[in-house]
């Protein structure tokens, strides 16, 4: 198992996302075989090939869609996850920006599987050249009949793609948070199953609705064009097909690897041309929401999502970040804790206050005047704000944290003791020179 | 979310004698706003992109009077447009430089370098984090993950991204922006209200 580039395959073709170019490589071929289908044995096709959610909860994708397709009364929508925002992760930007035409022939695809007549791509507002690029690829799979009315020449087919751009916030990226923020609201997310309705039941506005990520969608032309259990022959057992990588933080050649799942996650390292900058001293293997992993414990760990579960970890989205030895795991779990004190939406009591509470407490242990007890206080903040929030932003601030402690411990406890990095003036991230004072007023 | 420090937009009062002052959106703009709407099932959810199109009429920030232009056009409480539009962080509320520098310094970035990039800027423009250059032409701020992280140090100034900047190669970011009109908060909602319109062809940022 390596690199094994099935929805990259062609990103380096000059011209790629332009649709003659995407159709010389058997670009549409995929939906002009859903078309010959039935709706359900599209969906059939999907289950077969078990591609999970590739957004970072790793659900079921044919579960969604058969779904929505079971309801035959109501108008059904269909929601493109773009709003990717999770640090580390910037495979949904290079799938948008260089193959755009992949994934609108995958939802494309689905809103045929699901009999649905209006979709959108929700991208997030900073992403302007990847829009500027689907815009593009929508406008022309317009002009060959393959998005508007009776698409194909098929009399019952039709639909409508737009783009909604966000504005700026990294909650949207859950989904019902996105679907608030679609619907023009705050981008607050909703009360979930089984406490309120599934999407697929009642999403947008309280309508059936689909919504997968990117990269998920771009898979299916793969799948229709040669069939589900071709797909299902790569991965492990559990975990089918391929995964995007986005490696980044201190290697060689950080970058966009796809891998088949199952990968050894020192593989993905040597794939990027191995650590720089000192020895290897620890790996966020998808995304900064799942729990750090210390070097001794990678050795050994696949990137499925069932080994990076066996290794206290999780495959999330894909954000593969490297850390050498010059890293300072309290300044970077400050760091951390910055990033979702700013991106709480505010909802639910454990994550807002949490957040903040975790950054103040993290912050006076940079500054010289932790207390014994802060860990023990960062360790009951996190008790107190996973599984206790609407959505899982609360879970995903307090993950890193608690995984921060649990494994570099002494570093904690020597930021307490003697007021300075263990690592030395020069660790990453720096030492901060001035707290900003527009995100938390110190108390 | 920066509230607390923005201009506060508060509802004026006789808003509801009739009497309506002149909005600022052109002709132009209300027929692109018009075309969004018939995207949604409701008029409501056309609220952001109404605000991107309010950002750009009103010169790259949303002023008390743009979120009352947008209330009426969407047939909305003020009160809600101005919750709505206070939750991004991509609305400005007070006028930005020309060129509004936004620097990653979230994991990666922050690891690689980023922070000595923010100094650099400091240094160069005189001006600390969150202000803007006397002569208006740059604001600073540092931001969350901007999600090219395998070009970090990443900043983004308007709607282009510069990647793999350092403490040394930052200076000739800045020759760039000094020459361009382009690259400021009105032509980032303009692209962006643009590629929310089928057909309009944004141009491409090459580079």
């Amino acid at each position: 198992m390596a690199e094994l580039k099935l929805l990259l395959k062609y990103r380096d073709v000059p011209g790629i996302e332009n649709i003659d170019v995407w159709e010389s490589f058997g670009g549409y071929e995929g939906l002009k075989k859903a078309l010959t289908m039935e709706r359900s044995a599209v969906i059939e096709e999907m289950k077969t090939s078990a591609v999970r959610g590739r957004g970072g909860a790793g659900f079921p994708a044919w579960i969604k869609w058969s779904g929505v397709l079971k309801h035959t009364d109501a108008p059904h929508y269909l929601i493109c996850n773009g709003d990717e925002g999770e640090p580390g992760t910037f495979k949904d930007r290079e799938l948008m920006l260089k193959l755009p035409h992949q994934l609108v022939e995958g939802m494309i695809i689905a809103a045929y599987a699901t009999n649905t007549d209006k979709g959108y791509i929700y991208i997030r507002g900073e992403f302007v050249e990847p829009a500027k690029s689907v815009r593009k690829a929508i406008d022309q799979a317009y002009a060959k009949g393959y998005l508007g009315r009776s698409i194909l020449g098929r009399e019952d087919f039709n639909f409508d793609l737009y783009i909604h751009m966000g504005a700026g916030s990294y909650e949207c990226g859950e989904e019902t948070a996105l679907m608030s923020s679609l619907m023009g609201e705050r981008g607050q997310p909703r009360l979930k199953f089984p406490h309120g309705a599934l999407p697929v039941d009642a999403g947008a506005w309280d309508s059936p609705t689909l919504i997968n990520n990117v990269e998920t969608y771009s898979c299916a032309p793969h799948i229709l064009r040669n069939g589900g259990a071709w797909y299902a022959s790569m991965g492990t057992e559990r975990s089918k097909g391929t995964k995007i990588i986005s490696v980044s933080g201190h290697v060689k050649k950080p970058g966009n690897y796809e891998i088949e799942l199952g990968t050894p996650l020192m593989e993905v390292l040597d794939l990027a041309g191995g650590v720089i900058g000192g020895k290897l001293k620890a790996v966020i293997p998808g995304g900064s929401s799942v729990p750090i992993l210390p070097a001794e414990k990678c050795v050994g760990v696949n990137m499925d999502y069932e080994s990076c579960q066996a290794a206290g970890t999780m495959l999330g989205s894909g954000g593969f970040i490297v850390f050498n030895e010059k890293t300072d795991i309290v300044l970077l779990m400050r760091r951390t804790a910055e990033f979702y004190a700013h991106e709480s939406c505010g909802k639910c009591t454990p994550c807002r206050e949490g957040t903040r509470w975790m950054f103040k407490i993290l912050d006076r242990i940079v500054s010289g005047g932790g207390l014994r007890s802060d860990i023990d206080l960062l360790q009951d903040i996190t008790n107190n704000m996973d599984g206790r929030c609407y959505c899982p932003l609360g879970d995903a601030a307090a993950w890193p944290i608690r995984a921060g402690i649990k494994n570099f411990r002494e570093e904690f406890e020597y930021w307490i003791t003697h007021k300075k990095s263990p690592i030395g003036d020069d660790c990453v991230p720096p030492v901060p020179y001035r707290i900003n004072p527009a995100l938390i007023p110190l108390s | 979310m920066d509230i607390e420090n923005s201009n506060s937009i508060t509802p004026e009062t006789g808003e509801r004698t009739g009497c309506k002052k002149e909005g600022r959106f052109s002709p132009n703009a209300i027929a692109e706003l018009e075309e969004i709407i018939t995207h949604y099932p409701n008029k409501k959810a056309a609220m952001l992109p109404a605000l991107w199109i309010a950002q750009r009429e009103y010169g790259g920030y949303i002023t008390p009077e743009a979120i009352r232009e947008v209330a009426s056009l969407l047939g909305r409480p003020k009160a809600e447009v101005e919750g709505v539009a206070t939750f991004y962080s991509m609305y400005n509320f007070k006028p930005k430089g020309r060129h509004h520098l936004e620097v990653c310094t979230c994991l990666t970035c922050g690891c690689v370098g980023a922070y000595e990039v923010v100094r650099k800027l400091e240094e160069i423009l005189g001006i600390h984090l969150g202000e803007t250059t006397p002569d208006g032409e740059f604001t600073l701020s540092e931001v969350e993950c901007l999600d090219w992280c395998e070009a970090a140090t990443v900043i983004q100034v308007g709607n282009k991204y510069f990647g793999h900047v350092t403490k040394d190669n930052v200076e000739m970011v800045l020759e760039q922006l000094r020459d361009s009109d382009d690259h400021t908060p009105i032509s980032l909602a303009d692209d962006i209200v643009k590629i929310l319109l089928p057909g309009r062809e944004p141009k491409s940022n090459a580079g």
